[in-house]
């Protein structure tokens, strides 16, 4: 099998260990496979003050607070990162993107997708979660939207 | 221990234009989240739906929570702050006194003192949870309490609305499939 270049979108979920799990096992043995870990994050929400000693003045200061949040989960996918490393796969073939999102996750995995060409993505996909129902499943709308790349599906 | 009100005027709107001006439920669920642990200074929030099937709750949003405490499994509507009453709140005012909790070690772990959930209402079906977590023990105000009904009450308006907005955009793409030879 030659080279793949994988984009591993990871949401912290225990169904995206599924997904890692999965590609370290086929993945992992192929030599110069190339990992792109990705998480698209919610940024911290932004609201107006009317002046600094509003309630919202002080709800906007609290809020800045709460980026630690962001900092915690960065950190934790660059944890996802050395665990591809000390699962076999080189450290410069390893990377992740951490970045904000204005609309829904599938978008931003789309949009990955055309920015960087992947062979293989690997989704992981929960049936029967009422979820879906609210907020659409991003399996299937990165399925829809994706074109010549091979898309594993982890369940 | 803390009941001075919290969510005030200038807070609700803050929070309920959060939920007006989103355009996608998921991003709404997160910010509001943040919008309240910021508002009532506590440790965390999360908005989840019910699943009548599973009979299990599932995240829409969340945010303040560590991820193991996310991971820590499936929580169950019969076994996780059941309200013996349907459509009331439930205030778990000290985790460590309660036997209302499917998973207190978890929260103990997790560093959280007390819980309060609201359920989220629509046509008079529990459609969803407001969860709020403080750090420590917590008697939350009537009013504080009252609002978080309003809010919930409207979290539950949106999420029916972005149900139906799904529904009618699968429709549009199944019949934008339709190829036009299939119509003459």
């Amino acid at each position: 099998m030659e080279p793949q270049k994988i984009l591993l979108p990871y949401n912290f979920s225990q169904n995206d260990q599924k997904a890692l799990a999965f590609a370290i096992r086929t993945f992992g043995p192929l030599e110069n496979s190339e990992v792109t870990i990705f998480h698209a994050f919610t940024p911290i929400s932004e609201i107006e003050a009317s002046d600094h000693q509003s309630a919202t003045a002080k709800l906007k200061r609290r809020l800045s607070y709460l980026t630690q949040e962001l900092t915690e989960r960065e950190m934790a996918l660059q944890e996802v990162r050395q665990y591809l490393i000390s699962k076999g796969f080189h450290r410069d073939r390893v990377r992740y993107i951490f970045k904000s999102r204005k609309g829904e996750t599938s978008a931003a995995i789309i949009e990955q997708t055309k920015d960087d060409d992947y062979d293989v993505i690997v989704l992981n996909h929960k049936p029967g979660k009422v979820t879906r129902f609210f907020t659409g499943s991003v399996f299937s709308k990165v399925v829809m939207a994706i074109r010549d790349i091979t898309v594993c599906i982890v369940s | 221990m803390q009941t001075e009100d919290r969510i005030n005027i200038e807070i609700f709107k803050v929070v309920t234009r959060a939920i007006a001006e989103s355009k996608n439920l998921e991003i709404m669920a997160k910010h509001l989240a943040q919008l309240l642990v910021g508002a009532l200074e506590i440790k965390g929030a999360t908005i989840f739906a019910t699943n009548v099937e599973t009979k299990e709750l599932e995240v829409l949003g969340s945010f303040g929570l560590s991820i193991p405490y996310m991971n820590k499994g499936p929580i169950y509507i019969s076994r996780s702050i059941k309200s013996a009453e349907k459509h009331k709140a439930v205030v778990v005012r000290d985790v460590k006194n309660t036997d209302l909790l499917q998973y207190s070690a978890d929260a103990i772990q997790e560093g959280i003192g007390a819980i309060v959930s609201v359920p989220i209402d629509f046509s008079g079906r529990v459609i969803g949870v407001l969860r709020l977590y403080h750090h420590d023990q917590w008697d939350i105000s009537e009013r504080d309490l009252d609002s978080l009904f309003v809010v919930a009450e409207i979290i539950g308006l949106a999420m029916m609305y972005a149900r139906m907005n799904h529904a009618i955009s699968d429709v549009k793409n199944i019949v934008g499939d339709v190829h036009e030879a299939w119509l003459e």
